[in-house]
């Protein structure tokens, strides 16, 4: 070997990436070359130096705490969405697991003694083992599903897929993705301007979400061709929930707004729906 | 987040300020979570650091847009500015670390990021191009260069010819 491809492979050799071929031809090289060898030296200086020297920035404290309890906010409402999509597919902690495991050994892993795992993998693994169980009761329970959804479109800013004030905007582009039509009315003269509409999968079929703004608060409609058999459930989280029927359609309406607000917006929403 | 220690290392080393680097890796953590679905167990770290070095890309242009411009590589040799040694400077009475660690502070982005994954995180060749999404090639020509430019940079010379 002579020193210009000797030069070439020093540093993965020095980073132990050369196959055993060219190791040898390199070793037996720099055992005859004073200049590759100083080279080779040289190399290994650095980098005795960089991992003395040169500091490992260590987390600042509290910023793991502040992630986890962002994570867990988002993680639940990332797996209610996504719950319908993932199950059957695999465990939906399955990854999460993965993860843990390499770092703390699967085979260390006991349920019930988690907290012997140390701090940030227990509280992780505890959190995303919470959360799949609540998504496993969420698959078959509308309403925790469209406050999921509601929670997950604010959390992401995404709210609306199509920003319209103007009905006939928002209704054909529904209609577009949809087997059905809803009925779309803006509501700005009652207080409740009419924002745009996405689309969400709720027990597993899609459905149109009309969007409606009140002051600062948004408030999400999930409108569904059949009538529905909703739990009575008014709160959610914080969230608070409306159910309405009127003939031929489903409402169900959630929002940070309170019961009140968001029952005079249902009565006026089915008023206007009624108009032909 | 059984890799946050190394994000927040990486992500404070690309962007070299505290309250930046814990930006990127809230975001990156965000990030990971949403994409969970594609970890696997063996390279959950270069997986993790993968997503906070993109991170660390958007976060900087949006807000540094002149600085993923300027240190392309194309300009490095300007890094190392050899008629720039002040006798003063390197006679000040600093510690060698922090000599060293303002010297991989101050290189190039695109060789600042391959060296702190290979000294730092270890990770193989293999893994520094899947992170930074670059040829193994050019991994080694970027190692290479980054640490010829260590050894070339002014402060480091100077130490070491007084050390001998």
């Amino acid at each position: 070997m002579n020193c210009d491809r000797a030069v070439s492979s020093i540093g993965a050799y020095t980073d132990g990436e050369l196959d055993v071929r060219s190791r040898h031809s390199l070793e037996a090289h720099l055992r005859t070359c004073a200049g590759c060898a100083t080279r080779h030296a040289d190399l290994l200086a650095l980098r005795k130096r960089l991992r003395s020297e040169v500091p490992y920035f260590a987390a600042p404290p509290g910023l793991r705490e502040r992630l986890q309890a962002q994570l867990a906010a988002a993680d639940a409402e990332e797996r209610a969405r996504d719950a319908a999509r993932r199950r059957g597919r695999r465990a939906p902690f399955g990854p999460w697991l993965d993860a843990i495991g390499g770092v703390v050994g699967t085979s260390q892993w006991r349920p019930l003694t988690a907290g012997a795992l140390g701090g940030c993998a227990a509280t992780v693994f505890a959190l995303v083992v919470g959360a799949a169980i609540l998504d496993w009761r969420a698959d078959n329970d509308l309403v925790a599903q469209a406050v999921s959804s509601h929670v997950r479109a604010t959390l992401d800013q995404r709210l609306v897929d199509v920003v319209s004030s103007d009905r006939h905007t928002v209704k054909p582009w529904l209609s577009a993705r949809l087997d059905y039509s809803p009925p779309v009315r803006d509501l700005a003269g009652d207080g409740f301007p009419l924002l745009g509409g996405r689309l969400t999968t709720l027990q597993g079929r899609p459905t149109a979400t009309l969007v409606y703004g009140y002051r600062k608060h948004t408030i999400d409609v999930y409108v569904r061709p059949e009538a529905r058999d909703v739990p009575e459930q008014r709160d959610v989280r914080g969230f608070n929930v409306a159910h309405a029927r009127s003939p031929g359609w489903d409402w169900l309406a959630v929002s940070d707004a309170s019961p009140d607000v968001l029952e005079a917006f249902l009565a006026h929403l089915l008023r206007e729906a009624a108009q032909p | 987040m059984p890799h946050l220690g190394a994000g927040y290392n990486l992500a404070r080393w690309l962007a070299r300020d505290a309250n930046d680097a814990e930006d990127i890796v809230q975001e990156a953590s965000l990030r990971a979570l949403k994409y969970i679905d594609s970890l696997n167990r063996s390279d959950a770290r270069a997986w993790f650091l993968t997503i906070v070095r993109n991170a660390f890309y958007d976060w900087c242009s949006r807000n540094r847009p002149a600085e993923i411009a300027r240190d392309d590589g194309s300009a490095v040799d300007a890094a190392v500015d050899h008629d720039a040694i002040d006798p003063e400077q390197a006679a000040v009475r600093r510690s060698d670390a922090k000599v060293l660690a303002d010297a991989v502070a101050e290189l190039p982005l695109a060789f600042r990021e391959v060296l702190i994954l290979r000294e730092m995180e270890d990770l193989s060749y293999k893994e520094i191009a899947r992170v930074a999404d670059i040829p193994i090639g050019t991994v080694m020509s970027r190692l290479s260069r980054a640490r010829a430019l260590l050894q070339g940079s002014p402060q480091l010379r100077a130490i070491a010819n007084g050390g001998r």
